[in-house]
């Protein structure tokens, strides 16, 4: 081959180019979505002004998560109209809220539904009006697309995040054993999703120990399914195996048994589900509506916001449940409910890393490192070619007290995690430096239910299912943990106990 | 003295042993097959040496003289034997007829050196240690020159340079042997001033051979690359070599112009013409417009939109000159529209409907490309599908790539499509596959456009018949979730190149 003078020219200038802005680029940013100023508002019992008007509903729903919009979603398609959905934020979704930039719309936090199985009925009912379960078919292009996760390990990416290689007789010999065991725990019907379905006291003693502690009494030690479940236990709970109880260990495992290659995800996350939900209920949804106290008698309940006193039959509390006794007058302090503080970071890339190493992934994770890793937004996409995408990066700050944890993440500063965060990168990622341009980032000090010990089983949770007079707690949490087949589960059913309490009425409203 | 003879003979032997290597490896490289060139190479080598030892006993006066002669004629022939060679392939037909001719002449040539220096050495020594040291040395001349040529010549000179260079060697044997044997030659001085003369020119050769070679292997094996050019999407290649054209996109071949009638007459007819009145196509891909050409056979076609990613491509086949006679200006053509954007959103978004659809990417040789081969591609494009229409699917080789080729097909029913497999031969490509699929039933064309040079009514039937080694294999579908396709088809070429 010949290189003409012309190409020779050319690749020279482009060396020096190339030399000039080889240096690492200015990456810009701020912390994001900061709720830590509300909440500590409402904690403080900060004075909020006196009402001034009052608005009169059969229900108002408190929070506009997943589990708040769900309720919506419920008691709309049950024929009800006279609600109201409260958000503090200007935005709904909470956990399952969604950003997008000129490259492609992106997660703040939850980013995926594993494929529901057949006890998640209400889930399915959601996805077959949204399309996504059709004729019994999950369609295609909100499955996570080939290939899906990826572990980097002594120097190199694996396929899947289930440690393959290097592992010796006696790991392997493990990693069965306890497939055996979640098998036969599978086999008892008795950990479902969602949780309440197959619930049994049977299963209570596993609460009673961490998850640590259960694979150290099978004699599971080996270093490489320690760190597989660690990693697990983080991803779900925010937790270390000796922060989650046995009995969550084993749910999250022995729950589900997938019908077909998922997870179910999309560019935006469980963001595209909010949208969704938004485009049917969205009337109803009134954002930046803070609210600060809640009283009841027996006959209704009363919501302060802003200026406006809600009087209503029933009230949906699907706020994070810790908020309620700050919130609602007379309710006793929680002693069983614990949270994980987490951090997420949305980086935008102007190119990808020449260190990418493998085709493309969803997720990728780094063996021992303290954070999750990162999910590809652009990966969902049906385009061939991509050339500049966002990464969602995810840390459970798990190791630790959350107390501490979420104090760290109150004092250090937007460039202190924005270091911590390349750092993790770089040591796979050399050149990702130069490819990042901006850096988001979310800080959370109570992001998820964290199921210690005793936790599933404690009186307190289970009472909190029940109605609270005229409130009904709704939040994901009151599962003791947070996904979203939980949260969709605790507001679809509160809704049905407001519509079976209400029903007679509605139409008189 | 003694050793001065018995290194001549190393020299000699060496020189010989170079040109028949240089013989082989150049027609192993132009011809192919080198098993069969190098045997036949070192068979007439042998037998013309054989010829030449014979001829050797007609010699019985002037030995030295004749020697010297035959040194030199050794330099000229074999010196210039790589270049001429080269030449003749570049620009005759008679390569063949040449080489051989060359291969004997210098056979003989070096089949009588050895038994006339032997004669000329007689009165100095036994004969025995004459036959012994001449043997040893002619054999360690050998080695040593099976050993260079690899290691040295090839890759630091060339073959044009090696020839010239062992030529050079040759001449300073005759120039040697005039003073070696200059008591047995009467014409001394003539003949060391046309030993000076020959060199001089042989010198000019190895110095000028660099010239030779590049003009030379330009228009041979390295075939000449006349555009490249990296665009934000891929890499592209064209190259010549004399008629011949091809197109390589990101190094993967698309096309060579010497066949890909065969290829786009097989793409586009057997569906097209089997559309009882087509009047919109879509081509997915394409951007070479070759496909479109064969589409513009048909008068009664109205519209036909092209759907390729990358504006650079799409451009280059609208403006070269040789690209657009290779095309036939298709991409000119009124009835054309040229859109740039990824296949897969813009099927997604678009709603108009088509009669014949054309998809031709490239294999999908990663997860990227692969998408354009899933079930959700295939269900969002027949969606654009009229009542009567029809669409055509690239797949790859049933013959190279046997698993990736079932599975698309398999991925196509899948997508709630009825299939029509069919393969041809394209000889750049090999055995090639594509795949009509329809949500009605097809049947072979009647009749089809005028002019075609590979596609008949009478071939269409064998096209449809699959061989046993190409034969349907069970596959799963290829869906988005679960890319089978491209491990697949990693897999085939995998087993090939083993
Ligand atoms: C980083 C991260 C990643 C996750 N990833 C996944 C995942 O991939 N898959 C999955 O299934 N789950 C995931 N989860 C779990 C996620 O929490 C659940 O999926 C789900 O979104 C929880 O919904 P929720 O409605 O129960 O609670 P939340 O999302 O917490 O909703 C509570 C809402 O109440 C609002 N609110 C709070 N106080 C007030 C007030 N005083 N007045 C009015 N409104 C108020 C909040 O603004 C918020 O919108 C993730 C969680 C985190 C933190």
């Amino acid at each position: 081959m010949k290189a003409s003078r012309r190409q020779f020219l050319q690749s020279g200038s482009a060396a020096l180019i190339g030399l000039s802005i080889k240096g690492d680029r200015a990456i810009t940013g701020s912390f994001v979505n900061d709720s830590f100023q509300l909440g500590h508002h409402l904690r403080d019992r900060a004075q909020f002004p006196a009402p001034k008007q009052t608005d009169k509903r059969s229900v108002v729903i408190v929070g506009g998560g997943i589990a708040g919009l769900s309720a919506a979603w419920r008691l709309h398609k049950k024929g009800f109209t006279d609600f109201v959905l409260l958000e503090m934020n200007n935005q709904p979704g909470g956990n399952s809220r969604w950003g997008e930039n000129e490259i492609t719309p992106y997660p703040w936090a939850a980013h995926y539904v594993p494929v529901p199985g057949p006890k998640a009925v209400y889930v399915r009912e959601l996805f077959e009006e949204l399309g996504v379960l059709k004729d019994g078919h999950w369609e295609e292009r909100y499955l996570c697309f080939s290939p899906q996760e990826r572990l980097f390990l002594y120097g190199r990416w694996q396929d899947g995040i289930e440690p393959a290689i290097g592992l010796t007789a006696a790991d392997r010999d493990q990693f069965r054993r306890l497939e055996d065991h979640i098998h036969t725990f599978r086999a008892t019907g008795k950990f479902t999703v969602p949780m309440e379905v197959g619930f049994s006291d049977s299963t209570a003693d596993l609460d009673r120990i961490s998850f640590a502690e259960w694979l150290r009494a099978q004699g599971m030690n080996s270093r490489i399914l320690n760190w597989y479940l660690n990693y697990c236990c983080r991803d779900d709970y925010g937790a270390t195996t000796a922060n989650t109880s046995a009995w969550a260990g084993i749910q999250y495992f022995a729950s589900r048994e997938p019908e077909e290659k998922g997870p179910l995800t999309w560019p935006e996350g469980n963001g595209w589900i909010v949208r969704r939900l938004m485009e049917r209920i969205g009337y109803f949804v009134q954002p930046n509506r803070m609210v600060h106290r809640i009283s009841q008698t027996n006959k209704g309940a009363s919501v302060f916001s802003g200026d406006t006193e809600f009087r209503a039959d029933f009230v949906i509390f699907a706020a994070p449940t810790f908020l309620a006794p700050y919130l609602i007058e007379g309710m006793a302090p929680l002693q069983n409910f614990d949270y994980s503080p987490w951090l997420t970071a949305n980086l935008t890339l102007d190119r990808l890393p020449a260190s990418y190493g493998t085709d493309p992934t969803w997720d990728s994770v780094f063996m021992d490192s303290p954070t999750l890793g990162y999910v590809d937004a652009t990966h969902q996409s049906l385009r061939t070619h991509i050339d500049r995408t966002v990464w969602t990066f995810y840390w459970a700050l798990a190791e630790g007290s959350p107390k501490e944890n979420r104090q760290l993440l109150l004092t250090k500063d937007w460039n202190y995690w924005k270091e911590a965060i390349l750092h993790d990168l770089e040591r796979v990622h050399t050149d990702i430096r130069q490819c990042v341009s901006r850096i988001d980032i979310m800080r959370m000090g109570h992001a998820m239910a964290r199921p210690n010990v005793g936790a599933i089983f404690s009186a307190e949770r289970r009472t909190l299912t029940k109605p609270h007079g005229r409130i009904l707690f709704a939040n994901s949490d009151l599962s003791g943990f947070s996904i979203f087949e939980e949260a969709q589960y605790r507001g679809v059913t509160a809704a049905d106990f407001v519509v079976s309490k209400l029903g007679g009425h509605r139409i008189s409203r | 003295m003694g050793i001065l003879l018995f290194i001549t003979v190393l020299l000699i032997a060496a020189c010989g042993l170079i040109y028949e290597l240089i013989a082989g490896t150049l027609a192993s490289y132009l011809l192919g097959d080198s098993v069969l060139q190098f045997s036949t190479i070192i068979g007439c080598y042998l037998f013309a040496m054989g010829i030449g030892s014979a001829l050797s006993r007609y010699i019985d006066r002037g030995l030295a003289y004749r020697f010297v002669w035959i040194e030199l004629m050794l330099g000229v022939i074999g010196g210039c034997s790589s270049a001429l060679l080269f030449l003749a392939f570049a620009y005759t037909q008679g390569f063949q007829l040449l080489m051989y001719s060359l291969v004997v002449v210098i056979g003989i040539l070096v089949g009588l050196e050895v038994p006339l220096l032997m004669r000329l050495v007689r009165g100095r020594y036994h004969f025995r240690d004459v036959v012994a040291h001449v043997l040893t040395f002619d054999y360690l001349g050998a080695l040593g020159a099976s050993l260079l040529f690899p290691i040295l010549l090839v890759p630091y000179l060339g073959l044009v340079r090696s020839a010239m260079l062992f030529g050079v060697i040759n001449v300073l044997v005759a120039l040697w042997s005039t003073f070696l044997f200059a008591s047995q030659i009467s014409t001394v001085r003539a003949l060391r001033s046309l030993c000076v003369v020959v060199l001089c020119l042989l010198a000019v050769g190895l110095a000028e051979a660099k010239h030779i070679t590049a003009a030379v292997e330009d228009n041979i094996y390295a075939d000449e690359i006349i555009f490249s050019r990296d665009t934000r999407y891929q890499h592209i290649v064209l190259t010549r070599f004399k008629d011949d054209i091809r197109l390589f996109l990101s190094s993967h071949l698309q096309f060579s112009s010497r066949d890909e009638y065969r290829y786009h007459e097989a793409l586009i007819h057997p569906g097209l013409s089997a559309i009882p009145a087509p009047r919109h196509v879509l081509v997915l891909g394409g951007g070479d417009g070759l496909a479109v050409r064969e589409i513009l056979k048909y008068p009664q076609i109205e519209s036909v939109t092209l759907v390729d990613l990358d504006p650079e491509m799409t451009k280059l086949f609208s403006t070269n000159p040789m690209l657009t006679a290779l095309n036939q200006k298709s991409f000119l053509s009124s009835k054309v529209h040229i859109i740039n954007a990824d296949a897969f959103p813009w099927v997604d978004s678009n709603t108009d409907s088509f009669d014949f659809i054309v998809i031709d990417f490239p294999d999908p040789t990663n997860y990227s490309l692969g998408k354009l081969y899933t079930t959700a591609f295939y269900k969002a494009v027949a969606r654009h599908l009229s009542v009567q229409g029809l669409m055509v699917v690239q797949s790859t080789s049933p013959m190279f790539a046997r698993d990736s080729y079932w599975c698309i097909a398999e991925t196509l029913k899948q997508a709630g499509l009825q299939t029509f497999p069919y393969h041809v031969y394209v000889p750049s490509f090999g055995e090639w596959g594509f795949v009509i699929a329809g949500h009605r039933d097809f049947q072979l064309p009647a009749s089809l456009p005028a002019g075609l040079r590979f596609v008949s009514v009478t071939g269409l039937p064998a096209m449809f018949q699959f061989p046993p080694d190409m034969s349907p294999l069970p596959m799963p579908p290829n869906r988005l979730n679960d890319q089978v396709l491209v491990r697949a088809y990693d897999q085939d070429w995998k087993d090939i190149s083993h």
